[in-house]
């Protein structure tokens, strides 16, 4: 015992002193030197991304297929969830240790508009690229279009669909094509007749998530936000009908709510809910329940009853691409040229390994997309969705598209409490004026 | 009567207590599909858990560095720290009383105001993504040295006195003869620091930019990231980050608690 | 440095030694809290009287009118009002617990009393997103707690715990008591160690009841260790960002979210406003400094 005790009052007395020769060297053995970006012609990149199954997946085959010519070249992928990759970059500017930065990172399109007029100096824009963006959806590259400039190649399709249970809907008497094509007061009163039934709801949601009504607001080609980035929460046709939609939902049991993303998931996965409305992304949790294949098929999504500019498309999620300040440039830009906005063998391969449906249009012409999927009863989803990709009406987010979605989303709670629709929105509206002052 | 009270009091309190650790440890055996079910009975996915996380996530690399942190900054800080209470109290003057209360006002300071000067301060230093950045904020605080100080108030000061009589110098009175007696002291203050950085959450993230560097905490986030998560897996991770907390508390709650006592005397 | 201090007669030059060597001694912890507490506070200081978003920052005009947009900043008032009812009901009850529990323990013909100590101090040990995320699982609509209560016939439908504000706000303090009511149950069982139990014996004999000796001579003995815990609690009640975060995430509509919740959505998740944010962080730092104050009036008299 008591040699343990000399041996603490050694190190109590030698390791700050050694702290400080550590911290003055700036070193400490475990700094990797030169990592984040900025590596000039080393040809490697750094890449910030976040699911493992899904974009690092995407970005390892992405560097097979940039090495058939670049046989030196090297990715170093970063897993970062995407909370942090928003956090770290928000520290990175402003503190002004842009240093840091990696070559490229994948960033959540609903956010990028916020960064770029936020902090223009974490991004190289893509006006020197070889990447043609009218190859990409219009209201994908959007997103990460500022001023006319190009900031992000887009990479995940955020393309929305409706999910069923075909096995559910037989036995009230249904097919897929009863909810094609239709709108949502169609789709309550299908769903009421499925509810009654076979005792399932069609649909769950996340409590308090605006997902859903936001999701309806943009198929309708509507925003929370106008051109110049005002908040249009009030008077906002699109926006009213697609809450009053919503409570109809729940008020006739058609959707369940949940108060968790994992409870969501866990609705899918073991067999509560009959359907869903979201992000194709979705397909990746559906299929991880091995015992329901077969049983599930896809659809486009309900419109909004009496709003113009209605259409049966929308999108929910999907990211995009930037490279930094910090970058090669040159390197990176080539990189995502040749592969995510120009190699219909990357997404040939992505497709069926992951799920990771192209925003990318030639690729789509590919047969890998056309193939049936024995897990949706033998339909070819992809092409299918591809299909819709094309016809999302374009939405506005800007600088305070969080705020606004918050905003409504504290609204919509609200609302279903009882508050009056007309004034909750007032009150959301004011919220994101407020926060758009100083 | 009332000690029957008492043993129910106590075994609600337990079972409270110990439940969500249990099925913590059930889930971990459970496929995600049971964990989101709620299952409660254990299963038989541990392996294949295992054998996932360990593929999907460097789980070798998160637990060296949650090591390397934790038991440095405990190191550090109880070396800094005890230092710090001894001075206060040995030396007691009115002066430094008063800048003892002074440096109490830091517990105050909430960490999310401090962390963008901080990141600047340590990329100066070019310690951004260095585990000494996570390190030195946590060791020296002043909740420690307050802990120090008033468990040295119960060291009798004739011993000091006649050390130095007998010739020693200040520090090494210190290192000698203060440092053996206040070990539950140094217990108790072992266990408090070794939780806080083996679970520090928000500023490893900000600070560890390469995934050369990743603690057990930033793991299970990215675990959680992706637009599918195996909550089994999760589950295993999760009781993976939660044991060696829990051990170093089970190996030293003897003097834990001996050490919080003799600061209060 | 240059500048010669003035002449202290009174202080021998031995005393002189040794309250130097006393500063040398304080010398490197002072000088880390200092640095990376204290300095970065100074500057969020600074931050706080600036406005802009991003990194387009200038001073503001008035200087303070960051703080007086607090006054109209609903969000804000609303966290500030979660908070103080988390304060106001999760310290008392979690210290009057730990307190309990303590005193139980500390009977000495207490069986198994390693078990059960060992038992209810575990929960601290775990990390925050471990535990998150088991309770968000244990109290989901369909989790096991309903599933409970439900096979008990307490309740005939499954109850919305972390849908609705009151069930939400209850399921935060309750996580809030199962990580932390062991934790200062461990500071009070090292406290009652000091305490004499001739005193306690000595009341009983003069006729007091278990519960009046410990409440009457058992207490007052534990006062210093009482105050200590309350004020940490406070501060770290104040301060809460783990659960509102990663347990209810601040819903229904805002009402869980705590004061440092909304501190990092103005950071991070809203278009940054870092000069408002610190000037939120201010406020935090001020309401808990003012809170010890009283505390420490309240409590404590020595010195």
């Amino acid at each position: 015992m008591r040699t343990t005790a000399r041996k603490l009052a050694v190190m109590a007395a030698v390791l700050p002193l050694g702290l400080a020769l550590a911290a003055c060297g700036g070193g400490g053995g475990s700094t990797a030197s030169g990592e984040g970006g900025g590596g000039d012609g080393d040809n490697t990149l750094t890449v910030w991304a976040w699911d493992p199954a899904f974009n690092i997946y995407a970005l390892q085959e992405a560097e097979k297929v940039y090495q058939q010519e670049n046989p030196d070249f090297e990715l170093d992928i970063q897993e970062v969830p995407w909370e942090d990759v928003q956090t770290r970059l928000t520290t990175l500017a402003q503190s002004q240790e842009t240093g840091e930065l990696p070559d490229i990172f994948l960033m959540q399109n609903n956010a990028f508009q916020k960064n770029v007029l936020n902090y223009p100096d974490l991004f190289s824009d893509l006006s020197g690229s070889d990447v043609d963006f009218s190859e990409f959806p219009e209201s994908v590259v959007a997103y990460s279009t500022v001023d006319g400039t190009n900031y992000g190649v887009p990479f995940d399709n955020g393309t929305a669909i409706t999910a069923l249970r075909t096995d559910v809907l037989e036995q009230a008497g249904y097919t897929v094509d009863d909810f094609t094509d239709i709108t949502w007061d169609e789709f309550i009163t299908l769903g009421e007749d499925v509810l009654a039934k076979t005792g399932q709801p069609l649909l769950s949601g996340q409590a308090g998530s605006a997902d859903l009504p936001v999701m309806m607001l943009q198929s309708a080609g509507a925003s929370l936000f106008d051109e110049e980035g005002n908040p249009t929460i009030v008077d906002n046709d699109a926006l009213t009908a697609a809450i009053d939609t919503y409570q109809r939902l729940v008020e006739t049991g058609v959707l369940v709510e949940v108060n968790t993303w994992d409870e969501y998931i866990n609705t899918l996965v073991n067999d509560s809910v009959a359907a869903t409305v979201n992000g194709v992304w979705i397909l990746g949790s559906i299929q991880s329940a091995e015992d329901q294949a077969g049983k599930w098929a896809i659809t486009n999504v309900p419109s909004l009853d009496g709003v113009q500019g209605a259409t049966n498309y929308t999108a929910n999620g999907g990211s995009s691409w930037a490279i930094s300040s910090n970058a090669d440039v040159e390197l990176a830009q080539d990189f995502l040229a040749k592969t995510f906005a120009g190699s219909s063998e990357l997404y040939d391969t992505i497709l069926p390994g992951a799920g990771a449906l192209a925003n990318w249009i030639p690729a789509s012409e590919s047969d890998v997309y056309g193939e049936p999927q024995e897990f949706f009863g033998g339909d070819a989803i992809y092409s299918k969705v591809v299909g819709y990709a094309e016809k999302v009406p374009s939405n506005n987010t800007g600088a305070y598209y969080y705020e606004g979605r918050d905003a409504v989303s504290v609204a919509i709670t609200n609302i279903m409490n009882g508050a009056d629709p007309k004034a909750a929105l007032e009150e959301a509206q004011s919220t994101v004026e407020f926060a758009m002052g100083s | 009567m009332q000690s029957v009270a008492g043993y129910v009091f106590l075994t609600l309190a337990a079972v409270a207590s110990v439940f969500p650790l249990y099925f913590m440890v059930v889930s971990a055996t459970n496929s995600s599909n049971e964990v989101l079910a709620s299952k409660l009975l254990p299963g038989t996915h541990l392996l294949e858990n295992f054998r996932t996380l360990v593929g999907a996530q460097p789980l070798g690399v998160a637990l060296w560095y949650s090591a390397l942190i934790a038991v440095g900054t405990t190191i550090l800080a109880l070396a800094v720290t005890s230092v710090a209470g001894y001075g206060f109290e040995v030396f007691h003057t009115k002066a430094k009383d008063r800048f003892m209360g002074f440096l109490l006002l830091g517990i105050m300071i909430p960490f999310a105001a401090t962390m963008i000067p901080l990141f600047r301060m340590f990329g100066d230093l070019g310690l951004v993504n260095s585990w000494i950045a996570v390190v030195l904020p946590a060791i020296s605080t002043p909740f420690l040295v307050m802990l120090f100080r008033q468990a040295s108030r119960s060291f009798p000061h004739e011993i000091i006195e006649a050390a130095r009589i007998d010739g020693l110098k200040e520090l090494q009175i210190f290192l000698r003869i203060y440092v053996p007696t206040m070990r539950p002291t140094f217990a108790a203050a072992a266990v408090i620091t070794f939780m806080a950085a083996w679970n520090n959450f928000l500023w490893p993230k900000v600070i560890l930019v390469n995934n050369d560097v990743q603690t057990l905490p930033m793991l299970l986030t990215n675990i959680q990231a992706g637009y599918v998560t195996d909550y089994g897996m999760l589950m295993l991770a999760v009781l993976i980050a939660s044991l060696p907390a829990m051990l170093v508390f089970l190996a030293l709650q003897k003097s834990f608690a001996q050490g919080i006592t003799g600061a209060i005397k | 440095m240059a500048a010669p201090l003035p002449p202290r007669p009174k202080v021998s030059p031995l005393e002189r030694r040794k309250s130097l060597t006393g500063w040398a001694f304080l010398l490197p912890a002072s000088l880390l809290i200092l640095w990376l507490s204290f300095w970065p506070m100074i500057q969020a200081a600074i931050l706080s009287l600036q406005t802009g978003r991003g990194t387009r920052l200038s001073f503001a005009e008035p200087l303070w009118s960051n703080y007086t947009r607090l006054l109209e900043d609903e969000t804000f008032k609303l966290t500030l009002q979660n908070t103080f009812i988390y304060l106001v009901i999760q310290v008392p009850l979690m210290l009057v617990m730990a307190l309990i529990l303590a005193n139980l323990l500390n009977n000495p013909n207490l069986r198994f009393k390693s078990m059960w100590r060992t038992a209810i101090f575990l929960p601290s040990a775990v990390g925050l997103v471990s535990y998150a995320l088991v309770f968000r699982t244990m109290f989901a609509n369909d989790g096991l707690v309903n599933d409970m209560l439900m096979g008990l016939g307490l309740i005939d439908s499954p109850v919305n715990w972390l849908g609705q504000t009151g069930t939400a706000r209850f399921v935060l303090v309750l996580g809030l008591l199962w990580r932390w009511t062991g934790y200062n149950m461990i500071f009070y069982l090292a406290a009652l160690q000091t305490v004499d139990r001739s005193t306690i014996e000595a009341a009983k004999i003069d006729g007091a009841s278990s519960a009046k000796a410990f409440w009457y001579v058992t207490v007052p003995q534990l006062k210093p260790m009482i105050l200590l815990t309350a004020i940490l609690s406070t501060n770290g009640t104040l301060q809460l960002f783990d659960e509102s975060y990663a347990l209810t995430a601040g819903g229904p509509a805002n009402t869980s979210m705590t004061i440092s919740h909304y501190l990092y959505m103005v950071s991070f998740r809203n278009s940054p406003n870092f000069g408002y944010a610190s000037a939120i962080s201010y406020v935090i730092l001020i309401i808990v400094a003012a809170l010890a104050v009283v505390q420490l009036k309240v409590g404590d008299k020595r010195d």
